[in-house]
């Protein structure tokens, strides 16, 4: 549990003359859900994207398993999940389904038990297009889940999902976890955060201005308030 | 490494990414009267020339199946390919990008080059579908009673094939550098705006514009339609169009950085203008006319091919000159294939000629001087028999005995356009159509 999986040091990027993430570093632990939390425009998609070898990083590397991992390995580690996505609209969520189970077989969860747990057995004739925003985001869970890379990287998770689904994905991405894959999540709800993670990263203006759980944030904070919330402590760190 | 499990996974996702794709479908649909159109238009002139009205034929030997039929009817594909087509090619890949798709589609085990394999093999698939009514034309013809040789049919399908395969390099090219479809569609047909541009002006200037014109693609087709296979179109269409799809692939990769993703691209540019640039000067040709109007007579070519010094022919005519384009037609063609070592210089300085009567320059209007091993003779006529002669003088070859070779007969026929309007204006959309329906039952 606490064996780094995946450490990030020193990344950074700068769009023209402003840097977006700037010597970004902390570790991610194997089977653990790690949050990455901060306000808009801290930098937390960029991140992502950097991670996943999406976009270029000015700068830093990634060691996975203790081995330098450059961008062109990343998708053998690692898979990133992007918000605000509407891939092949024109498709339906049957077919995008088993294009991934067909992809990554065998997968460790069928697609079938997947579209089950996520609620999207009754949309599967449906096309992407024509899905509401949670029902979306559930078919990139689903598809997500799919995949067989160790680290999963899902960029709000919640987003577009009400509360009753956002605690069933939260304890279906909880069992993922405890069946040995790792989780990264970017949440802009702390509420969510501090409900889900294990351990959080706080990003701020490109910086990482904390790491660690929530009493280790607590005390770094240095709060007076006892029991503070992921709140307080992400007022007072950033 | 190319996995072909994972190929044939990713053809199938493009296939249906085609299908439901309303580019492609109005383009199925449109391409039937469009064809249809050439087709009977071409029949109906070839049945005048052919008197129909029960007169004689004009000129049967003047009557090839390839120039009155088969070069108009296919004609409507090179104007599909240039207005309808860069559409389906640009959607494959602008939809993904704006629809955040790519982002997945990058993070694939296939890998990048594998996704850009797919996406052409499922554009050459549905573009097989588009060729249809071509082909039922070409049935239709031989229906009708109508004669074809093949391979001058297999060389202008050829011809159309490669200018398909450049479109959707081009435009899968400018999807991959543009932020959206609409910024795509116009940086296509930029490019080929551009190249009836270089055409244009190349046509008043002549030179080395015009060889370089040679091969943009209507010039290119154009060598197919003459029942001409040039190796140097042939490599330098093949060329083009690989280097589109490894710009597209430089650019769809968003994870490298731009500095990185230029200096691919100018390698990339420079060594497509080596390869190019040597396929270029490939002499080797074809000439697959059943009427070899691409060739001397046989004995002739049998004495030209004797000569082993060098050649330089320095022509005093202007580009736009008719003579220039007879003799570039009739005798420079030809002897460029017989030839290896022949140069050509294009000495007129004007565009037409017509002002070139006054001082020295002015008074060589019109000279066409041959230069072999030290020996010059000049010579103004533009035809056949009296350059060859010309030049057996200058080589020191006897003039070849002339050999009776079978004519070619012409292929008069006053043929009706049968059933044509039926097929091309009602089936063929009615089929399309129903086609696209089914499709997207299917899909669902």
């Amino acid at each position: 549990m606490n064996e780094p999986l995946l450490k990030v040091r020193r990344i950074s990027k700068r769009f023209a003359n402003r840097w977006v993430l700037r010597d970004v570093s902390f570790s991610v632990r194997q089977g653990e859900m790690l949050g990455l939390i901060g306000p808009n425009g801290a930098g937390k998609t960029t991140l992502f994207e950097c991670l996943a070898g999406l976009a270029p990083a000015d700068a830093g590397v990634l060691t996975f398993r203790g081995e330098l991992l450059p961008a062109a390995n990343r998708q053998r580690a690692l898979f990133y999940l992007p918000d605000g996505i509407s891939p092949w609209a024109a498709q339906t969520v049957r077919w995008a389904l088993s294009f991934f189970e067909q992809l990554y077989r065998p997968a460790q969860t069928s697609a079938a038990e997947l579209a089950k747990e996520l609620k999207l057995d009754h949309l599967l004739s449906s096309r992407v297009s024509s899905l509401s925003k949670g029902e979306r985001k559930r078919l990139l869970l689903a598809l997500g889940l799919l995949t067989p890379q160790p680290l999963l990287m899902l960029d709000e998770p919640f987003d577009g999902l009400d509360l009753r689904q956002t605690r069933d994905v939260m304890s279906l991405l909880r069992r993922h976890t405890e069946a040995g894959r790792t989780m990264l999540l970017s949440i802009h709800q702390l509420i969510d955060a501090a409900r889900v993670c294990d351990r959080l990263v706080l990003l701020s203006e490109g910086n990482v201005v904390g790491e660690g759980t929530i009493d280790e944030l607590r005390s770094y904070a240095n709060l007076e308030i006892p029991h503070a919330g992921l709140e307080e402590i992400f007022l007072a760190l950033t | 490494m190319l996995s072909p499990k994972l190929l044939a996974l990713l053809v199938a996702k493009e296939w249906r990414e085609l299908m439901a794709s309303r580019a492609y479908w109005l383009l199925l649909v449109f391409i039937g009267p469009l064809v249809g159109n050439s087709f009977i238009t071409a029949v109906n002139l070839y049945a005048e020339a052919s008197g129909i009205g029960g007169g004689a034929a004009a000129l049967a030997q003047g009557l090839t199946p390839l120039d009155g039929i088969l070069v108009p009817t296919w004609g409507a594909y090179d104007l599909a390919v240039t207005l309808l087509f860069p559409f389906v090619a640009i959607r494959l890949i602008s939809a993904e990008k704006e629809s955040g798709a790519w982002k997945l589609a990058l993070q694939l085990p296939a890998g990048l080059g594998t996704a850009i394999t797919a996406k052409v093999l499922a554009l050459l698939a549905g573009w097989a579908i588009v060729w249809l009514p071509g082909l039922i034309a070409v049935v239709m013809w031989k229906a009708y009673g109508g004669h074809i040789h093949l391979p001058e049919t297999w060389d202008l399908l050829l011809g159309h094939w490669l200018r398909m395969l450049l479109s959707a390099s081009v435009a899968m090219a400018a999807a991959a550098l543009a932020e959206s479809a609409a910024s795509a569609a116009i940086v296509t047909l930029s490019f080929t705006l551009g190249t009836w541009a270089l055409d244009f002006i190349a046509a008043g200037r002549g030179g080395w514009l015009a060889e370089v014109a040679a091969f943009t693609p209507t010039a290119a087709l154009r060598w197919f339609e003459q029942g001409l296979l040039r190796l140097s179109t042939l490599l330098v269409m093949l060329v083009l169009a690989l280097a589109g799809f490894a710009l597209a692939a430089i650019w769809l990769h968003q994870g490298r950085k731009l500095s990185a993703r230029w200096f691919k691209t100018a390698a990339l540019l420079a060594a497509s203008l080596a390869v190019i640039g040597s396929s270029a000067a490939v002499r080797a040709s074809w000439d697959l006319s059943e009427n070899r109007r691409n060739s001397f007579p046989l004995a002739d070519e049998t004495a030209l091919r004797q000569i082993h010094e060098p050649l330089r022919i320095t022509i005093n005519l202007a580009p736009e000159d008719p003579r220039l384009m007879d003799y570039e037609r009739n005798i420079l063609n030809k002897l460029k294939r017989i030839l290896p070592k022949l140069t050509a210089d294009f000495a007129a300085q004007s565009r037409t000629g017509l002002f070139e009567s006054g001082g020295a320059e002015g008074e060589r209007y019109g000279e066409i001087w041959y230069e072999m091993a030290g020996r010059k003779v000049m010579n103004r006529s533009t035809t056949e028999p009296i350059v060859l002669e010309q030049l057996y003088e200058l080589a020191g070859i006897p003039i070849p005995a002339k050999t009776e070779e079978s004519e070619f007969p012409g292929y008069p026929l006053a043929a009706h356009p049968k059933a044509a309007r039926l097929i091309f204006y009602a089936l063929w959309p009615l089929s399309a159509c129903l086609a696209w329906w089914l499709a997207r039952k299917f899909q669902e």
